[in-house]
């Protein structure tokens, strides 16, 4: 059993180390070693393009996990307190959003912008001439397509929580004539909270990592993964091996960091505890 | 993102934490100052008002978004150009013309310069989707220069759409140290396919030269879209599919690891594989096959117009572009170019190819580009 | 009064993503209902028609469906049987000390762009990786990369870790207490495993499974990247028709398909596996 786990951790490692070993290749070449070099490690932190591809993801994967968080908080809240139809057609919605392949919400946003800024645009051009504003695929059309994918994801893990709470301290708080804002505040999202951080963390690492949708919807501007594909066809370099590397050990530097925090808090805990 | 991660000094984290740690300021306030500074950073950055700009080199941008095939300029070049104009150039990598069209089609391609093949010009024109270039502004381009077979395409009712950039054929490349025999002609290619080559052979993702030199093989013509015709080479396709190693037009890799033994090839790719395995053989059919060229362009609407003809313009100066063709192995069409070129280049069957072999060679049409029934035999040959 | 209110703060809270469902999924995906009936324009993209031709010529994709019907259950099937026995290590075996790093040593992978990771597989699996090791043992011209083998390992090694979280924390929740009474009234080991491990984790492979298989069904990465344009799957054959051959009618129609596959395979698997034991809810969230 011991080595069936090992080996599962080998499979899931091997890819990576390959990954990390051949960014401090000194050759031009993936799988051709030429000797250690940190060489490509400064052309990506120089190529304005890569750097710019990592901003624009880091953008709209924030804004995804904002957006996605907020409005499936909300959603989620909002669904407790409805009932019959509307209440049904919302759950359908929410499955129907789940079960559509990333692809298929790709092409179908896709031709949904397509076909709404050509019938828009025209009409711009008409009110202001020249100078008029035309609406096009960009950092709007990957966020909407992204926050979209994510919603569901997040409202289904808000109403779990929710699901599992105790009523009665929401009763006892109204009983004590707390506002229903207050209420919220005090009660429910302290109660909620865990939920609301995975779903900003799944929806930002969702997000992130999403090829397929933006490759359909971001226009000009290249996504992280846009602009590794593209280096895949291009030829890889060593420069995209660097990339990953830099993200990969930026997220472990983060985890190891909330794992700190976490443990701080858990160690002071246990105390009070054995005092009462 | 250094510059989103400066939101918070080291220090002032440090103390932070060690605050946080003594326990005189809850997690909320902690993560707050350090989280949340970063994440409002890197929103902001969303807020073009809110960016800094870079200084303009001249009036020309900073950037430059072009558009090409696998392999197939000389990176000193761009860099060069990049130290000139202070235009950084964002290459992006397309397996097809389809494909380009069809992101054309679909809007918001964000290009400055794309680089589309002969039979490809009249379409886009027609779908108003590149510009008449304004020659002015290229004054490296001397129409005289070049041989009017290679740049008839490109002139439509009096006006250039595209100025060239190279030219080439399409034939295969041979791996000659794992492949017995001599190869000449499109019959073996697929014949050997199906037979000893089982497994070690690659085609284009690319509805012209897979279905064309699958024409070939029965002889009839490289842009037949006669319906007949078509069916059979769809035969000859689907029967040959599973024995190939892949469909795709970024052949090199696997070519040069070995996965590969042959390979439908332009012209560049064969030198260039050939430069560094002289194994690699280079094959045009006796039968035929394509002749073409390879054009700049800039589609409508671009967002950086002034960089995208200063960066034609600078790799149509012969010195850059004799440097383009020694580095990628594609003839070039200009006389001033050429003047400039070693005599071993100059000599090299794989980019001059004997004439007889040359007379055989077709264009592709442009009917082929927009023709549903080849587009949907690729697409039927690649779900098979 | 007050319920009037209550139904406003209510609308209020649902508004927002009740939108965003309606702009970005409801009017798309109607949308593309419209386009699947319509005709191929002269250059490529959409004209407008009325005709089935469309849907009457699925039949030619017939192959990306079936690879895509036969390898996303596979895969699914696979990551399941190669998750369960590490999440049951995890959660039973592994004392909490080294637990919680195990388990984000799972997770960490994802952080590893998806396509580097697939990509690196392409370069094991090709003629300088596995194969060469494999001619030094004598083995002479062994195949993997562009197989179904090489998309099947892609999709396990993808997606494992979606499997692996669901049933450990169905697996966490099982009381240990159980197995030692199990224990202690003569089960054998795999009477235990049967009668109580199994039942108490099936709502987390349920849940593991769904994932797993969405994901497979629309996947298009790997199939491109390990298949060499080989083994097409549904969602390859879509990419194909919008950035190939432009073909947004046929493209279109193949959507509704796949999106109508997929609700009724789920609908079935959900009334199979879990309407009897009353799951259903627990396995969804």
């Amino acid at each position: 059993m011991r080595w069936y786990v090992v080996a599962i951790y080998v499979f899931l490692y091997l890819p990576i180390a390959l990954i990390v070993v051949f960014s401090f290749n000194a050759g031009r070449y993936a799988m051709d070693w030429q000797g250690f070099s940190t060489e490509w490690y400064f052309k990506a932190f120089a190529n304005p393009f890569a750097m710019k591809a990592l901003r624009t993801s880091l953008v709209v994967a924030l804004w995804t996990a904002v957006l996605a968080t907020m409005l499936g908080t909300l959603a989620a809240l909002g669904l407790e307190r409805m009932q019959g139809w509307p209440r049904r057609a919302f759950d359908a919605l929410i499955y129907v959003a789940i079960m559509v392949p990333g692809v298929v919400i790709g092409i179908a946003t896709l031709i949904a912008f397509v076909t709404v800024f050509d019938a828009v645009n025209p009409f711009l051009a008409g009110l202001f001439g020249d100078a008029a504003p035309q609406l096009a695929m960009g950092l709007p059309t990957i966020i909407g397509a992204h926050v979209l994918f994510n919603l569901a994801v997040v409202i289904l893990i808000v109403r779990a929580r929710f699901a599992g709470l105790d009523r009665s301290l929401i009763e006892a708080s109204e009983d004590l004539y707390a506002t229903p804002f207050g209420t919220f505040r005090q009660v429910v999202l302290p109660m909620i909270f865990p939920a609301i951080l995975a779903s900003f963390l799944l929806s930002f690492t969702f997000s992130f990592e999403d090829f397929i949708i933006a490759f359909f919807v971001s226009g000009p501007d290249s996504t992280l993964p846009i602009y590794i594909f593209s280096s895949i066809r291009r030829g890889i370099t060593p420069e995209v091996n660097a990339i990953g590397t830099v993200v990969l050990a930026a997220s472990l530097s983060l985890l190891v960091i909330a794992q700190f925090l976490l443990r701080d808090r858990n160690a002071r805990r246990p105390a009070p505890d054995k005092a009462a | 993102m250094s510059d989103d991660t400066r939101q918070i000094s080291r220090k002032q984290f440090v103390e932070e934490l060690l605050r946080y740690r003594r326990g005189s300021v809850s997690r909320r306030h902690f993560l707050g100052i350090t989280g949340l500074g970063l994440a409002t950073a890197i929103l902001g950055q969303a807020v073009p008002g809110l960016r800094p700009r870079p200084a303009f080199a001249q009036d020309l941008g900073d950037t430059l978004n072009f558009t090409t095939w696998p392999n197939y300029f000389d990176q000193a070049n761009l860099d060069q150009f990049t130290k000139d104009t202070g235009v950084n150039i964002n290459v992006a990598v397309f397996g097809s013309n389809e494909e380009m069209l069809a992101k054309l089609q679909a809007g918001g391609t964000g290009w400055d310069v794309l680089v589309p093949t002969n039979y490809t010009i009249s379409t886009y024109k027609s779908l108003d989707l590149i510009e008449a270039l304004e020659l002015a502004q290229i004054p490296n381009f001397i129409e005289s220069d070049h041989d009017t077979r290679f740049i008839g395409e490109a002139k439509i009712d009096g006006a250039i759409y595209a100025v060239p950039k190279n030219w080439g054929t399409t034939g295969y490349v041979v791996n000659t140290a794992k492949v017995e025999g001599e190869m000449t002609t499109w019959k073996q290619f697929w014949d050997r396919t199906r037979d000893d080559l089982s497994g070690l052979v690659m085609v284009h993702d690319y509805q012209l030269t897979t279905i064309g030199n699958a024409l070939k093989y029965f002889g009839y013509s490289f842009n037949s879209i006669d319906p007949g015709e078509l069916a059979e080479a769809e035969k000859l396709l689907i029967e040959a599919k599973p024995h190939l190693f892949a469909i795709n037009s970024d052949y090199q890799p696997a070519m040069r690891a070995g996965d590969a033994v042959m390979s439908v090839a332009w012209t560049g790719d064969a030198s260039q594989l050939k430069r560094d395995i002289p194994e690699m053989h280079y094959v045009l059919g006796k039968e035929g096959g394509e002749i073409w060229t390879d054009f700049y362009a800039i589609p409508k609407g671009a967002q950086n117009r002034p960089a995208a003809y200063a960066f034609i313009n600078f790799m149509l100066d012969p010195a850059v572009n004799a440097k383009e063709v020694k580095a990628h192995g594609y003839p070039s069409t200009d006389k001033r170019t050429s003047a400039l070129l070693p005599q071993e280049v100059l000599s090299d069957p794989i980019l001059y190819p004997a004439q007889e072999l040359l007379s055989a060679l077709e264009f592709g049409a442009a009917a082929t580009l927009t023709d549903p029934n080849r587009a949907e035999l690729m697409a039927r040959f690649k779900s098979a | 009064m007050r319920q009037g209110r209550r139904t406003g703060t209510t609308a209020l809270l649902v508004g927002p993503a009740a939108a965003f469902f309606l702009l970005l999924l409801v009017l798309p995906l109607a949308v593309v209902v419209i386009y699947s009936f319509g005709e191929r324009g002269a250059a490529g993209g959409y004209s407008p028609a009325f005709t089935f031709d469309n849907y009457l010529s699925l039949a030619t994709r017939g192959q990306a469906f079936l690879n895509t019907l036969l390898l996303a259950p596979l895969g699914t099937l696979l990551c399941a049987l190669v998750a369960f026995p590490l999440a049951y290590f995890l959660a039973v075996k592994t004392s909490p000390r080294w637990r919680t790093m195990l388990l984000v040593l799972i997770i960490v992978p994802f952080w590893a762009s998806q396509l580097l990771r697939i990509y690196a597989w392409l370069l094991i699996l090709g003629n300088r990786g596995i194969p060469s090791l494999l001619d030094l043992l004598g083995m002479d011209g062994v195949r993997l990369i562009n197989t179904r083998f090489a998309v099947l390992l892609g999709m396990v090694y993808g997606y494992l870790p979606l499997m692996v979280f669901p049933i450990y924390v169905s697996l966490e929740k099982l009381d240990k207490r159980l197995l030692e009474a199990s224990a202690d009234l003569g089960a054998g080991a795999w009477g235990t495993f049967r009668q109580v491990t199994l039942p108490m984790s099936i709502a987390g492979v349920a849940t593991g499974s769904l994932l797993v298989f969405i994901l497979l069904m629309g996947e298009f990465i790997i199939p491109a990247l390990l298949g060499g344009g080989k083994v097409f799957f549904i969602g390859n054959a879509l990419v194909d028709l919008f950035l190939q051959s432009r073909n947004w009618p046929f493209g279109a129609a193949i959507a509704v398909s796949m999106v109508a596959i997929m609700l009724a395979t789920i609908a079935l698997y959900m009334r199979f596996m879990l309407g009897r034991s009353g799951l259903r809810q627990q396995a969804l969230v």
